[in-house]
C-alpha cells in the first residue's frame, strides 16, 4: 500500500466490460522528503505536495481531488473491490490498484 | 520484501471493510546502505512495532501470510505487512 494525494479523475469510454462504472482516479503518492516531522498531511494541512509520478486507481470510496488516500495493489486491491459486489461474486476486473482508506490523520514523531 | 524504517503511522475512518482493525505504519524504504530511497510504503503491522526501529515488509500473499496464515487467506485485503524487527544487517 502507499499513502498519496488524489490528483484527478480519469475518464474511458473504450474499455473492458467487467470494468464498467468503476471510478478510476489520479493518485500522487508521497515520498519520504513530502512529510516533514509532526506533519499531518490531510487536506488542508501542512505537508508539501507530493512529488512522484501518478498511479491510476480505482474507487469506491468516493474520494475527490485535494483527498490523501490509502492505495492498495494487486490482490488487495480486488478484495476491497469485492466489497462492493454480491457476497461471493468475484471482481473479475483488469484493476490492480484501489482506494481503500480516505486518510484522517498520518503521525510522524520527530 | 524490502528493508525499511518505520517513520510514523497513518489513519483512515472512511475505508474498505478489510482494513478494519489494522494498524497501518509508515515505513520508508531502504537502499544496501541502510539509506532511506524516499520510496514510502503503508504496511500492516501485528508486531508492534514503533517509530524508528528498521523492519522488513513483505508484499503479496506473503503479506496475507503475516495476517493470517494458511491457504484460507486470499480474502484478507493486506499487500504489505510487517514481517520482522530487524536487529542487525551488514
Amino acid at each position: 500500500m502507499f499513502l498519496g494525494r488524489v490528483a484527478g479523475t480519469v475518464w474511458s469510454t473504450v474499455k473492458w466490460p467487467q470494468a464498467q462504472g468503476l471510478k478510476l482516479l489520479l493518485v500522487r503518492p508521497y515520498r519520504l522528503g513530502d512529510l516533514p516531522p509532526g506533519a499531518a498531511p490531510v487536506a488542508g494541512g501542512t505537508a508539501s505536495e507530493p512529488t512522484d509520478d501518478l498511479v491510476v486507481c480505482a474507487d469506491t470510496l468516493d474520494a475527490g481531488p485535494g483527498d490523501d488516500v490509502i492505495v492498495a495493489f494487486g490482490h488487495a486491491a480486488r478484495v476491497a473491490l469485492s466489497e462492493t459486489l454480491p457476497p461471493g461474486s468475484k471482481p473479475m476486473v483488469p484493476i490492480d490498484a484501489a482506494v481503500v482508506g480516505v486518510v484522517d490523520r498520518v503521525e510522524i514523531p520527530r | 520484501m524490502i528493508r525499511g524504517t518505520v517513520v510514523g503511522q497513518v489513519w483512515a475512518t472512511r475505508k474498505a471493510r478489510g482494513l478494519d482493525g489494522q494498524t497501518l505504519l509508515l515505513v520508508a524504504a531502504c537502499d544496501a546502505e541502510g539509506r532511506a530511497t524516499g520510496r514510502l510504503v503503508v504496511a500492516s503491522d501485528t508486531l508492534d512495532a514503533r517509530a524508528g526501529e528498521d523492519v522488513t515488509v513483505a508484499f503479496g500473499s506473503g503479506a496475507r501470510n503475516v495476517l493470517r496464515p494458511g491457504p484460507e487467506n486470499r480474502d484478507v485485503l493486506c499487500d504489505a505487512a510487517i514481517a520482522a524487527i530487524v536487529e542487525g544487517a551488514g
